[in-house]
């Protein structure tokens, strides 16, 4: 009963342990009231909850690194949390009874436009760099359906993506340099303004590695000029199965769009109660697909693109008119998690990746795991990078029903590996796949990525328990497994 | 080492590979390694790792040894060529992915790709002579990178033979994914200092319909560079390069800095972007095959034999001041902030020392770094081919190297810090 022993004598520490970090950040930087501590019990990946013992608020670098220090000697564990929008409970305290919170790090620190380039603290959120930018003509690609509250730090920790990373690519590629906190408080440099790597890449390998390096404290983005034009259209289709015929015609017609969204009947039918969009009732599917360039031929494209899904079989393809029409297409594939919230009282979004060209297969198992499970599902999700979102809406009251959520997401996520996807494609593994790791990595590349983890943090204690599958959890890391394919 | 222990080894490895798969090094390959091996799939590569762990025998992936050829101080004792394991291993073109084998050459593999109107967007000068394995490893990009982007961006799945010959993956075969600890950015530009990349997986690209190359003279560098930057302010340019009068000689331009800026679309797109070209004087367009023949000679412009060679990479408003001042001729990827520069001919080595350094001030006067691309072997014992990073970072990084080459045997001694 080690961690027994362990948690007891943190609890008496405790007191003496706030009093310490509050002289680093200031009084009104630590909350220790329990009802105060619930509102950090989970992320957006609701099914598991623990709340931390401690919650520190630091406003500086200087913060992070003294805080970090003091837990280090006396061996505190930490989990670093952002805005809490994660998916896949990356910020769940687990073992880590201190949370640091970057919120109040939201400064925008330099904007350097002549470099495409722009320096902000960690705690800036995702959509207010744009905003800084927007009306010089620059914006920041990555654009998670989160984007009005999620911070700069938790998009680098879980390296997110977003709708229009089909065509500017995720996190990772555009973030050229942090500044990283080790566990201890050591503060790093990795990485700069230079579009080269010198020496080894390890900020590629801190974007993505879920709060596991330590804590980002501030970072480096690439800005890019927003394009002269957009042209947003919306295809209606009669099922899922044509929509995407259509979104594999496209690509495979050699054009690139700047994303393509697919939303299926249960989600139109939330939408279109929450947003008055102009969704057909009775569509099977809809795509929302956006083009972006010179406007000069944006026009031809888009043509094309609406013979193309005419073909594939499109009911209907109309045009987004103008700015207003364009932004209630967006609103309503972005929302479109919160206005599932109408349909049942709980739902969990599951994040899978598969061969774009394996779409329809996918969503027929996920229909039939839908009918299995006694669960409705609803699809939205990223097509055209074959990155899927089912949503599967439960009620938490029913411990049957939450055990059946629970199954089913597993079921899918094992579908996607069988294909050749992935587990995830931006949510991250956080607490909720950690156990499906093994699906996808021999025991050799789970021992590497342990290596990796401790070239950072050799102590173990920047967000422990995450991604990796835990001793004694229900997947033995040593579990024999065939070698899965690239 | 002596001569017995290198033939004991040597035997040891024709035993695990058969006699007719190790080899004397030829050409440049003797810079590089002393033994050459050939194992034909990951399985014999884990061999190799086994035997060289055990005896702390140095070794380096080869790819056709050209990077190390130009940097190595002394041979590597085993040099493994992939030149048997240069399959496809997965394509489907719906899918816009591709995985092979890390001894294919890019060249052989976008051949293959353009059968279907793809390629892998990558443009390392001479591409039929690199191998993927070196692609990654070395982390090469050429013009293409201000559309397209490194390695970095394209890879999405790799595989490894590392320290007690474990076969590791990381990342997968789609074009999304973040599950487990993103290896591939671990493995892009490690100089085969963790271990021998076996087989990669990449993003694939259409390849672009319509391509016009715009080239115009400049009597001064600044002017041509100003030039690049407003062209990348208002279209969205394939490449946009800046080359010094001794390339751009090469191009049968006399006395001039040279701008070659290209973009690509529908034929409205290329009249629509050819009209702001319209102010540079004295520019000269070309489309369609000879557009994208004069672009091949600019991607694969060759600095050797220069007395000393480097890739300074800045932030990109900054380069220009940057290579102005250096006195070198230098092919610059003008938005992208990175320029190879060179000095031809002979240079003492005092004289050769004295130059890095100014490069190096200039480019740390640029918020930027260099790196060595070449130098002649004379000169290389007392060179820094990379600068020193961070002492922070330096720190992580030696920490990495020592938790995935304990025994120290792949490639020492080639990158950073002396690692």
């Amino acid at each position: 009963m080690e961690s027994l022993a362990a948690a007891l004598q943190l609890a008496a520490e405790l007191p003496a342990l706030a009093a310490e970090l509050a002289e680093i950040v200031g009084a009104d930087g630590v909350v220790a009231r329990p009802s105060e501590l619930a509102v950090y019990e989970c992320d957006g990946w609701t099914i598991a909850k623990s709340a931390p013992d401690l919650l520190v608020l630091p406003r500086t670098t200087a913060h992070v690194s003294g805080v970090l220090a003091a837990l280090e000697r006396r061996g505190v564990a930490f989990v670093p949390r952002g805005a809490g929008t994660g998916l896949s409970g990356g910020c769940l305290p687990l073992n880590a009874p201190v949370m640091v919170c970057t919120s109040r790090m939201n400064h925008i620190v330099a904007c350097d436009l002549a470099n495409r380039r722009i320096e902000v603290e960690s705690g800036v959120v995702n959509l207010n760099v744009t905003n800084a930018v927007k009306a010089a003509g620059y914006f920041y690609a990555p654009d998670p359906s989160s984007q009005v509250a999620c911070t700069i730090g938790g998009n680098i920790a879980e390296n997110s993506g977003g709708p229009h990373t089909l065509k500017y690519g995720v996190t990772t590629n555009h973030v050229l340099g942090v500044e990283l906190v080790l566990a201890g408080g050591e503060v790093v440099e990795l990485g700069g303004p230079a579009d080269e790597r010198l020496g080894y890449d390890l900020l590629g390998a801190v974007v993505g590695a879920e709060g596991t390096a330590g804590i980002v404290t501030r970072a480096t983005l690439r800005l890019l000029r927003e394009p002269q034009a957009h042209r947003t259209m919306l295809g209606i289709f009669a099922d899922v199965e044509r929509a995407t015929a259509a979104v594999t015609a496209i690509i495979a017609a050699g054009i690139i769009p700047g994303a393509i969204e697919m939303m299926d009947a249960l989600i139109i039918r939330a939408v279109e109660a929450a947003f008055k969009v102009g969704f057909p009732a009775d569509a099977g599917a809809v795509l929302i697909v956006e083009i972006d360039g010179l406007e000069v031929g944006l026009s031809e494209r888009a043509e094309r693109i609406a013979r193309i899904a005419t073909e594939a079989g499109a009911v209907e393809v109309k045009l987004a008119r103008d700015e207003a029409e364009r932004a209630l297409l967006w609103k309503a594939r972005k929302r479109a998690f919160g206005a599932v919230g109408r349909l049942a009282p709980n739902y969990a979004t599951q994040d899978g990746v598969v061969p774009r060209t394996r779409l329809p297969d996918i969503l027929r198992v996920i229909s039939m795991l839908s009918r299995h499970y006694k669960l409705a599902i609803g699809n939205v999700f990223h097509a055209g990078d074959g990155n899927i979102h089912p949503i599967v809406l439960y009620d938490e009251r029913d411990p049957d029903q939450v055990r059946r959520a629970i199954e089913v997401g597993r079921e899918i996520l094992k579908a996607c590996v069988e294909m050749g996807g992935s587990l995830t494609g931006e949510h991250g593994i956080g607490v909720e796949k950690q156990h499906e790791m093994p699906l996808l990595f021999a025991p050799e590349d789970l021992i590497v990525m342990s290596e990796l983890r401790r070239v950072f943090d050799p102590n173990g204690h920047a967000n422990p328990g995450k991604i990796i599958p835990q001793p004694g959890g229900c997947v033995e890391v040593a579990a024999p497994r065939r070698q899965a394919p690239l | 080492m002596s001569d017995v222990q290198a033939d004991k080894i040597e035997n040891a490895i024709r035993g695990l590979l058969g006699a007719e798969h190790v080899r004397e090094p030829r050409g440049r390959e003797t810079l590089a390694a002393r033994i050459i091996a050939e194992p034909r799939d990951s399985d014999e590569v884990a061999a190799l790792v086994h035997q060289c762990e055990a005896g702390r025998i140095t070794l380096a992936p080869l790819g056709a040894a050209r990077t190390l050829s130009e940097i190595r101080r002394a041979p590597a004792m085993l040099g493994v060529s992939l030149a048997r394991m240069d399959r496809i291993v997965a394509y489907e073109p719906e899918d816009m992915t591709v995985i092979a084998e890390a001894g294919m050459t890019l060249g052989a593999l976008n051949q293959r790709l353009a059968e279907h109107g793809q390629r892998l967007a990558l443009d390392p000068c001479n591409p039929g002579a690199t191998t993927l394995g070196a692609l990654i490893g070395a982390s090469h990009a050429g013009p293409l990178r201000l559309s397209e982007g490194t390695p970095r961006d394209l890879l999405i799945g790799v595989r490894f033979v590392g320290h007690e010959g474990r076969a590791v993956h990381g990342g997968g075969r789609v074009v999304k994914n973040v599950a487990g600890y993103d290896l591939m950015k671990v493995m892009t530009g490690s100089f085969g200092t963790l271990g021998i990349i076996t087989e990669a997986a990449f993003k694939l690209l259409p390849i672009p319909k319509g391509y016009t190359m715009g080239i115009a003279p400049f009597a001064r560098a600044a002017d041509a560079f100003g030039a690049a930057l407003k062209l990348h302010d208002v279209l969205p340019l394939v490449h946009v390069e800046v080359l010094s009068p001794a390339l751009a000689a090469r191009f049968r331009y006399s006395g001039a800095f040279l701008l070659m800026a290209a973009v690509a679309g529908s034929a409205s797109e290329l009249e629509y972007q050819r009209g702001h070209f319209g102010g540079l004087d004295g520019a000269v367009f070309s489309d369609g095959a000879r557009a994208i023949e004069t672009y091949e000679r600019l991607r694969d412009l060759e600095f050797a034999p220069a007395a000393v060679a480097a890739q300074l990479a800045t932030a990109p408003a900054e380069l220009a001041r940057c290579v102005e001042g250096l006195g070198a001729e230098f092919r610059a990827h003008a938005a992208c902030g990175v320029a190879q520069v060179f000095v031809g001919g002979e240079l003492e080595p005092i004289k050769t020392r004295e130059t890095l350094a100014r490069w190096r001030s200039a480019a740390h006067a640029a918020h930027g770094h260099l790196r060595v691309l070449a130098a002649a072997p004379a000169l290389r014992s007392d060179l820094d081919f990379f600068d020193a990073p961070p002492a922070g970072a330096l720190k992580l990084m030696r920490r990495l190297k020592a938790a995935f080459d304990p025994t120290g045997v792949f490639n020492p001694g080639c990158f950073v810090g002396g690692l």
